[in-house]
C-alpha cells in the first residue's frame, strides 16, 4: 500500500504537470518547466526584470565583457528563467501598466517569445549577471577562468570560446561572433517586440469594439423594452377606457329601460283605477232609472271601450346585443409588430472635398427606430433666376441612406432634401440642405508664362462663370523619377495668377485647380515650364501699329510699307513715336538675361524700361528706359547707350549682329554684349526702383528675333 | 637668375611685393612688381602683365592704381616691371624724359648705343614671363597684358605680334599709332633707326592690319581730357579704323573729362581687371 500511495502521485505527476504544460504549451518552449503557481511566480519575476529593465543597454553590453572577463558561465541558465523574455518583452512594451487580469492578452505574447527561444538565449547571456541573483542553477567552474566565450554556437544555442571552436565538442557547429549572433538576437527581438505591439494595438481595437457592441446591444435592448412599455401601456389604457365606457353604457341603458317599465306601470294602475270607477257608476246607474241608464251606459261604455288599453310591455327585459368593439385595440397590438411610417430623416450637410465638378455626394440618416424602404431625394438648382420662373425639381429614389447624384453643372449650388418611406407612408421631408457642385478645371494661359531660373508666374482664367473660393497650382518635376506625383502645391491663391519658386535649370509640370465648399475641380491641362535663363512673352498692347509679330511670338517685324503719316494719339499703354513692342518680364528681382539677333546695318534700340515709360516718347529719351541703340548712317555704325537722353561716348568695331542683354536686379547693372565674340559692350548702373521689362524698338524696317529662356553665358557673369 | 626681394606688404589678404634681378637681356639690375593673391597660396593662378609709361618705375602702377582689390577678387598674379634698362652708362640715357631711362617704348633697340641694353620687348614678353613661371605660382598658359599710354602701346604690341600668347588685351591711353605721333617717332628713329619700316613691326595700328585674326578682345579706356590725345600722340581713331576694318573686336571708352593721370586710370582699373579675369579665369 505504501508503495502504491508513493507511486500514485508518481503516476499523477506527469498528468498534473502535464496539466500545466498543456496549459502552457501554445506559450513555452516544451522544454519549460514551469512553477505551479505561474501568477505568483510571474509577479515576483516581474518585479526583478523591472529592475534590471532599469539598467543601461550599453551598461548591460559593457557589464557582458567583464563578466565575461571573469569568467561568467560560458552558457545561459535553463528552467524558468527561460520565460523572463516573454516578461521582460511585456513589461517593455506595456510599460508596467498591464497588470495580471490582462493575463489573456499577454498570453498571445508569450508564444511569441517562445519562437525566439533561441535568440533570447544569446541575448540573455549579456543580462546573465543581473539575472543571476535570481536564478536557481549551478554556476559551472570554468577551467580557464582568464578567457572569455567570444563565440556563439548556433547548433547549441550557446556562446562558447574560440578554442571549444577548434577543439571542443563544438567542433562541427556553426558558429558566429557572439557579438554578431547577440547583435541579430536583438533584431530579432525588437522585431518580435514590435510584432507584440502590433497584437496589442490590435487587440485592444478589438477589446474596444467589442465594448462598443456591449454598449450598442444595451441600448438597444434598451429602447426595445421601452418602446414595448409604452405601446402595452397603451393598449392597457385603451382597453380600460372601452371598459369604462361600456359600463357606463350598459348603466345608462338600464336605468333608461327600468323608468319606461315604471312609467307604463303607472299608467297601467291608472286605468285600472277608471275601470273600477266605471264600473261601480254603471252599476249605480242599473238600480236607478232604465231609461237614462240604458242611454248614458252605452255612451260611457262605448266611449270606455272605444279607449285601447295598453298592455304591450315598453321594454323588453332581455339584454340587448351589445357587440364588442375591438378594433382599434387589435390596430394597438397590431402595431406591435408591424410598422410606422418613419420620421423625417436628417440630411447632413456637404462633406468637404466630396464633390466633382457634375457629381455630389448627399448623405442623410434616419432616426433608429425607423424602417425605411426606400428614399425619396429631391434637388434643385439654386440660381439667381428671374422672379417666378421655377428651377425645376428632380427626384431620385434610392434604397441606401446616401446618393451620389450626377450629371450635374459645375460650380452650382443645389438644394436637396428627402423623404423616407415604408409601406406605412412616407415620413415628413427633411430640412433642406444645400450642396456645391465642384468647379469646372481651370484654363492656363500658356501663352501668358513667365519663368526665370528661380521663379514662374503663371496665370489662368477660371473656366467657371460664377467665383470660386481658391485655386490650387500643383508641380510636378519633369526630371524626377516619381514624375507621376505631385512634388508640391501651392493652395488657396485667391486670384487668377501665381509667382511660383522653383529651383533652376528644371522643367516643371503645372497644373491649375479651382476649389469651391464641394471640393477640387478636375487638374487643368498640364503646362510646362522650365527654368532655364529667363522667359518671357511680348506684351502685344504695347506694340506700336507698324510692328508685326511672327507666329512664334518672338520676332518683331517692321514691314517696308510706306509708313502713315497721320500722327497717333498717345496712349497709355501702345508705343505711339518709336516703333517698339515690350517684353512681359517676370517680376522678380534676380538676374535676367536674353538675347536679340538683328541684322547688323539695322536701326535698332534695345534695353529696358519700367512699364509706364511714356509711350510717346522714344526710348532712351528719359528717366525711365536705358537702351542700346544703333544707327546706321554713311556705311558707319554708331552704338549709343541712351539714358535721360544721354550716352557715354563708345565706340565699337565689330557691329553685334546678336546682342546679349543682362538686367541684374540685385546689382543694380544692364549690360549688354556682343554674344559671338562674347564681347563686353557696356554696363548701366541704373537703380531699379520698380520692375522693368524688355523692350525693342526699329527705327527702319527690317526685324529682330528674340531669344529667350536660355541660360547666360559664361562671359556674362562677369558683370 | 637669382631673385632679391626689395620689400613685401600685405594688400586686400595677398602680398604685394617688389624683386629685384640681372636681366639677361637687358643686361643691368631690374626691378619689378608682383603682387599675388590669397588664391596664389593654394593654387597656380592667371598672370597679368602691366605695362606702364613714360618715366614711370614698377612704383607707380602699384602705388597709385588701386588695381589691387580687384586683383585679389579675381584672383589674379599682376606683374609690373620697370620700363626701361636703368644705369647703363649709355650716354645720354637721362637726357630725355621721353627716351633713354624711363622710356623703352618696348621695343629691342637696333641702333647703337641702345641695342645692348634697350631690348624691353624681349625682356617682357620672354624673360619676365620665364622668371615668373619659374619663380611664382603662375599658370603658363594663362596669361593676358594691358598698360597705359607708352605701356597701353608696349601691351598692344605685345598682343598683336604674339596671336594666342595672350588671352586679352586692354589699355589706358595709349599710344595707338606711333609712327605716326612726335612721342613715336622720336623714340623709333633712336632706337630703331629711319627705316620707318621697322617702325611699323612696333605700331599697334599696322599690326593690326596684318593680324591673323585670332580671337582677341581688346578693351580701351580714353580720357576725353587727355593732353597727349589732343596734342594728336595717341592717335585711337587710326587703330579704331584699322580695328573695324580687320573686324578685330575694340570696344573704345572715351569717358568725358578725365584726363592722362593715375586718377583717371584708378576710376577704370576694376573694369579692365574684369575684362582680364574673363578671359583668364573662363
Amino acid at each position: 500500500m505504501e508503495e502504491e500511495a508513493g507511486e500514485e502521485p508518481r503516476l499523477d505527476r506527469p498528468t498534473a504537470p502535464k496539466d500545466f504544460h498543456f496549459y502552457n504549451m501554445d506559450l513555452y518552449d516544451s522544454e519549460d518547466r514551469l512553477p505551479l503557481f505561474p501568477e505568483e511566480n510571474t509577479r515576483l519575476r516581474r518585479q526583478t526584470i523591472q529592475a534590471e529593465m532599469t539598467y543601461d543597454p550599453k551598461e548591460v553590453g559593457n557589464s557582458f565583457v567583464d563578466e565575461g572577463r571573469m569568467g561568467v558561465p560560458a552558457y545561459p541558465p535553463y528552467g524558468i528563467k527561460r520565460r523572463e523574455p516573454g516578461w521582460e518583452q511585456r513589461d517593455w512594451r506595456l510599460e508596467g501598466e498591464v497588470e495580471t487580469e490582462d493575463q489573456d492578452q499577454d498570453f498571445s505574447q508569450w508564444s511569441m517569445a517562445g519562437q525566439s527561444q533561441a535568440l533570447w538565449e544569446s541575448y540573455r547571456y549579456t543580462h546573465g549577471r543581473a539575472s543571476e541573483e535570481y536564478e536557481c542553477y549551478v554556476i559551472p567552474e570554468e577551467e580557464d577562468e582568464e578567457e572569455a566565450a567570444d563565440l556563439f554556437c548556433v547548433t547549441c544555442r550557446t556562446p562558447i570560446r574560440a578554442v571549444e571552436k577548434d577543439f571542443g565538442e563544438h567542433k562541427e557547429h556553426e558558429v558566429t561572433p557572439l557579438s554578431k549572433a547577440l547583435e541579430s538576437a536583438k533584431e530579432e527581438i525588437h522585431k518580435n517586440m514590435y510584432k507584440l505591439e502590433q497584437q496589442i494595438i490590435e487587440m485592444e481595437n478589438f477589446a474596444s469594439h467589442l465594448e462598443e457592441v456591449f454598449i450598442t446591444v444595451e441600448e438597444n435592448f434598451g429602447r426595445q423594452e421601452q418602446n414595448f412599455e409604452s405601446h402595452y401601456n397603451g393598449i392597457l389604457e385603451t382597453l380600460a377606457q372601452k371598459y369604462e365606457e361600456k359600463i357606463q353604457a350598459l348603466g345608462e341603458k338600464k336605468k333608461e329601460k327600468l323608468e319606461a317599465l315604471y312609467g307604463q306601470l303607472v299608467s297601467c294602475g291608472e286605468n285600472l283605477d277608471t275601470c273600477k270607477e266605471l264600473m261601480e257608476t254603471i252599476e249605480e246607474m242599473c238600480h236607478e232609472e232604465k231609461v237614462d241608464f240604458l242611454k248614458v251606459s252605452n255612451e260611457t261604455l262605448g266611449k270606455f271601450l272605444k279607449t285601447k288599453t295598453d298592455v304591450e310591455i315598453a321594454a323588453q327585459p332581455e339584454f340587448e346585443d351589445q357587440t364588442l368593439d375591438f378594433s382599434d385595440v387589435e390596430q394597438l397590438m397590431g402595431s406591435m409588430n408591424t410598422i410606422l411610417a418613419p420620421s423625417a430623416p436628417v440630411i447632413n450637410p456637404q462633406a468637404p472635398n466630396s464633390a466633382t465638378g457634375s457629381s455630389v455626394r448627399v448623405c442623410w440618416s434616419l432616426y433608429a427606430d425607423d424602417t425605411v424602404e426606400s428614399y425619396q431625394l429631391s434637388y434643385r438648382p439654386v440660381r439667381d433666376s428671374l422672379p417666378g420662373k421655377e428651377q425645376a425639381e428632380f427626384t431620385v429614389t434610392v434604397k441606401e441612406s446616401y446618393c451620389s447624384v450626377t450629371n450635374l453643372e459645375p460650380n452650382t449650388q443645389y438644394e436637396f432634401w428627402v423623404i423616407a418611406q415604408n409601406r406605412a407612408g412616407p415620413s415628413p421631408s427633411s430640412e433642406h440642405a444645400m450642396y456645391m457642385t465642384a468647379p469646372s478645371p481651370p484654363i492656363i494661359k500658356t501663352e501668358a508664362i513667365r519663368s526665370c531660373e528661380e521663379a514662374a508666374l503663371i496665370c489662368w482664367e477660371s473656366g467657371n462663370l460664377n467665383p470660386v473660393d481658391s485655386y490650387t497650382v500643383e508641380l510636378t518635376q519633369v526630371e524626377e523619377p516619381a514624375a507621376s506625383g505631385v512634388t508640391e502645391s501651392v493652395v488657396g491663391i485667391p486670384i487668377c495668377e501665381s509667382l511660383i519658386q522653383l529651383q533652376p535649370g528644371q522643367s516643371y509640370t503645372i497644373c491649375v485647380r479651382a476649389l469651391n465648399v464641394g471640393g477640387p475641380s478636375a487638374r487643368s491641362t498640364p503646362a510646362t515650364v522650365r527654368t532655364t535663363g529667363s522667359y518671357f512673352p511680348l506684351n502685344k498692347a504695347t506694340c506700336h501699329p507698324w510692328l508685326t509679330i511672327s507666329e512664334d511670338g518672338f520676332t518683331v517685324i517692321r514691314s517696308e510699307r510706306k509708313n502713315l503719316t497721320q500722327e497717333l494719339q498717345p496712349q497709355q499703354t501702345q508705343f505711339t513715336r518709336c516703333v517698339a513692342i515690350m517684353g512681359n518680364l517676370i517680376p522678380v528681382r534676380g538676374r535676367h538675361y536674353w538675347e536679340i539677333e538683328m541684322d547688323e546695318h539695322l536701326d535698332y534700340t534695345v534695353g529696358v524700361a519700367f512699364e509706364d515709360v511714356p509711350k510717346q516718347e522714344d526710348l532712351g529719351a528719359n528717366g525711365f528706359s536705358w537702351c542700346m541703340r544703333h544707327t546706321f548712317a554713311s556705311s558707319r555704325h554708331k552704338y549709343e547707350f541712351l539714358h535721360n537722353r544721354t550716352t557715354p561716348d563708345i565706340r565699337i568695331t565689330v557691329p553685334p549682329k546678336k546682342i546679349g542683354i543682362l538686367l541684374d536686379y540685385e546689382n543694380s547693372k544692364l549690360s549688354f554684349f556682343n554674344v559671338d565674340i562674347a564681347q563686353h559692350l557696356y554696363t548701366f548702373s541704373c537703380q531699379l526702383q520698380q520692375f522693368v521689362h524688355p523692350c525693342f524698338s526699329l527705327e527702319k524696317p527690317g526685324c529682330l528675333k528674340i531669344h529667350n529662356g536660355i541660360s547666360m553665358p559664361m562671359h556674362a557673369t562677369f558683370y | 637668375m637669382a631673385l632679391k626681394q626689395i620689400s613685401s606688404n600685405k594688400c586686400f589678404g595677398g602680398l604685394q611685393k617688389v624683386f629685384e634681378h640681372e636681366s639677361v637681356e637687358l643686361k643691368c639690375k631690374m626691378k619689378f612688381a608682383v603682387y599675388l593673391p590669397p588664391k596664389a597660396e593654394t593654387g597656380k593662378c592667371p598672370a597679368l602683365y602691366w605695362l606702364s609709361g613714360l618715366t614711370c618705375t614698377e612704383q607707380n602702377f602699384i602705388t597709385k592704381s588701386g588695381y589691387h582689390q580687384a586683383a585679389s577678387e579675381h584672383g589674379l598674379v599682376v606683374i609690373a616691371p620697370d620700363t626701361s634698362p636703368r644705369e647703363c652708362n649709355i650716354k645720354g640715357e637721362d637726357d630725355h624724359w621721353d627716351f633713354g631711362t624711363g622710356a623703352g617704348f618696348y621695343v629691342n633697340a637696333t641702333e647703337e648705343p641702345w641695342k645692348t641694353n634697350y631690348r624691353m620687348y624681349a625682356y617682357v614678353t620672354e624673360e619676365l614671363p620665364q622668371l615668373i613661371n619659374a619663380n611664382f605660382p603662375v599658370d603658363p598658359q594663362r596669361m593676358s597684358i594691358f598698360g597705359h599710354s607708352m605701356g597701353g602701346h608696349g601691351a598692344l604690341i605685345c598682343a598683336l605680334k604674339n596671336p594666342g600668347k595672350y588671352k586679352s588685351v586692354s589699355a589706358f591711353a595709349p599710344l595707338c599709332n606711333p609712327v605716326l605721333s612726335a612721342l613715336g617717332r622720336k623714340a623709333f628713329t633712336g632706337y630703331l633707326g629711319t627705316d620707318e619700316s621697322k617702325w611699323k613691326t612696333y605700331d599697334a595700328t599696322h599690326l593690326v592690319k596684318s593680324y591673323p585674326g585670332s580671337q582677341l578682345d581688346i578693351l580701351i579706356d580714353q580720357g576725353k581730357d587727355d593732353e597727349f590725345l589732343s596734342d594728336g600722340q595717341l592717335l585711337p581713331d587710326n587703330f579704331i579704323a584699322a580695328c573695324t576694318e580687320k573686324k578685330i573686336p575694340v570696344v573704345f571708352r572715351l569717358q568725358e573729362g578725365y584726363d592722362h593721370g593715375y586718377y583717371f586710370i584708378a576710376t577704370f582699373i576694376a573694369d579692365h581687371i574684369r575684362h582680364h579675369a574673363k578671359y583668364l579665369n573662363a
